[in-house]
């Protein structure tokens, strides 16, 4: 007895994304995805003839910061997912590696650029690396 | 509770000052279909979801929207950054910058305050997803608005992105309506009846149900949190 599978939503095998959402290939990449703003290939779609913005990374910072942004976006649309479809294996497998991945480039980028959060290892002895600069909104500390 | 990160969720980098367009960008903050309002009205509406997966998907979308508040803040701040009171003059943003300088404050296009009267809460969660609905299909149709006033490609970037965003939320806010649209219609109406589960509906619930069928399209929340009870094991 599947006693722990209580949300059965075979019901919504039969609505709007379903069909193809057990198949990963409908996702565009992390990349591709972050790109477009929408992580879903059959939800995407375009207004007029504007293309996404292509996003260049000109300097190490910069392409690790795209790269983390592009992943976190992954994971996040998979979390937004995964809320409505809690019993899809096959996107749990796909959020975890998103997600660890996730973790590996926001500590590298950390070590390198500063914390990205105030739990993150971020103080030496005599300053608190926090408050330095790079607060989002500033033109140019962006890629 | 919440934690920042510092890093905007999509790079803004608009290096063209453009009051005019600040001036129309600013109700994507402050106005009735923007990124405020869908932040409030989500992180609001999510205390009386009925169940667990509309609790997680109204907390997750409500975060994202203070993550697109932040973003439509930054691009009104970089816009406006360089501007002469000249300019600012010419652009109509005189008063504006009588109030608050070039600080940012949430209005509409039309400089009309932000008011909470933008967003409902009704307790029904089908009445409060087709609002949820309702105000992402808005919110996309008002950033093609803007998209359609400005060629700078800088600007209109983050706004196709945001506008993205919009389709992905109104998919899975569909998704959860039509979910407990179905629920509700399967006679599951212990949402209206008991909102808030207490011991004493775990124990009418447990014995009505003896066999607690998990396998029922009729399932019920209340009933795996009684299973998983050691008290009752």
């Amino acid at each position: 007895m599947n006693r722990y599978n209580y949300f059965n939503n075979n019901w919504l095998r039969n609505t709007t994304n379903d069909k193809f959402l057990n198949n990963n290939s409908s996702l565009f990449t992390p990349k591709e995805g972050f790109e477009k703003g929408n992580l879903f290939a059959n939800l995407y779609s375009q207004y007029k003839n504007y293309k996404p913005a292509k996003l260049r990374a000109d300097n190490e910072r910069e392409r690790m910061y795209l790269e983390l942004s592009e992943i976190a976006f992954a994971s996040h649309e998979l979390n937004l997912y995964l809320d409505v479809h809690p019993n899809d294996t096959s996107m749990i497998t796909l959020f975890n590696d998103y997600r660890k991945k996730e973790m590996e480039l926001t500590k590298a980028y950390e070590q390198k650029y500063g914390p990205l959060t105030v739990n993150s290892e971020n103080s030496s002895a005599n300053h608190f690396s926090w408050v330095d600069g790079s607060w989002p909104w500033e033109r140019d500390n962006n890629v | 509770m919440f934690k920042y990160c510092k890093k905007l969720q999509y790079p803004i980098n608009i290096k063209k000052k453009d009051l005019r367009m600040a001036k129309y960008l600013v109700t994507q903050y402050g106005g009735s279909n923007g990124e405020l309002a869908a932040a409030l009205r989500y992180l609001n509406q999510r205390f009386t979801m009925p169940d667990d997966i509309g609790k997680a998907l109204l907390t997750d979308i409500g975060t994202e929207e203070l993550a697109h508040v932040e973003m439509i803040s930054t691009m009104i701040y970089q816009l406006m950054k360089d501007a002469t009171l000249n300019e600012i003059e010419e652009a109509g943003l005189d008063a504006h910058y009588a109030e608050h300088a070039k600080a940012l404050y949430p209005t509409d296009a039309n400089g009309v305050p932000f008011t909470v009267t933008y967003f409902a809460t009704t307790g029904d969660p089908l009445a409060d997803i087709s609002e949820d609905m309702a105000a992402e299909q808005k919110a996309r149709a008002v950033y093609e608005n803007l998209i359609d006033l400005t060629d700078d490609p800088e600007v209109i970037g983050p706004l196709l992105w945001l506008r993205q965003r919009e389709i992905v939320h109104y998919t899975r806010f569909k998704e959860l309506f039509e979910y407990y649209e179905k629920k509700l219609k399967n006679g599951a109406n212990e949402f209206k009846e008991s909102p808030i589960p207490t011991y004493d509906n775990y124990m009418t619930n447990f014995l009505d149900n003896p066999l607690n069928n998990f396998t029922n399209d009729t399932f019920s929340m209340n009933k795996m949190h009684l299973d998983n009870n050691e008290f009752f094991m």
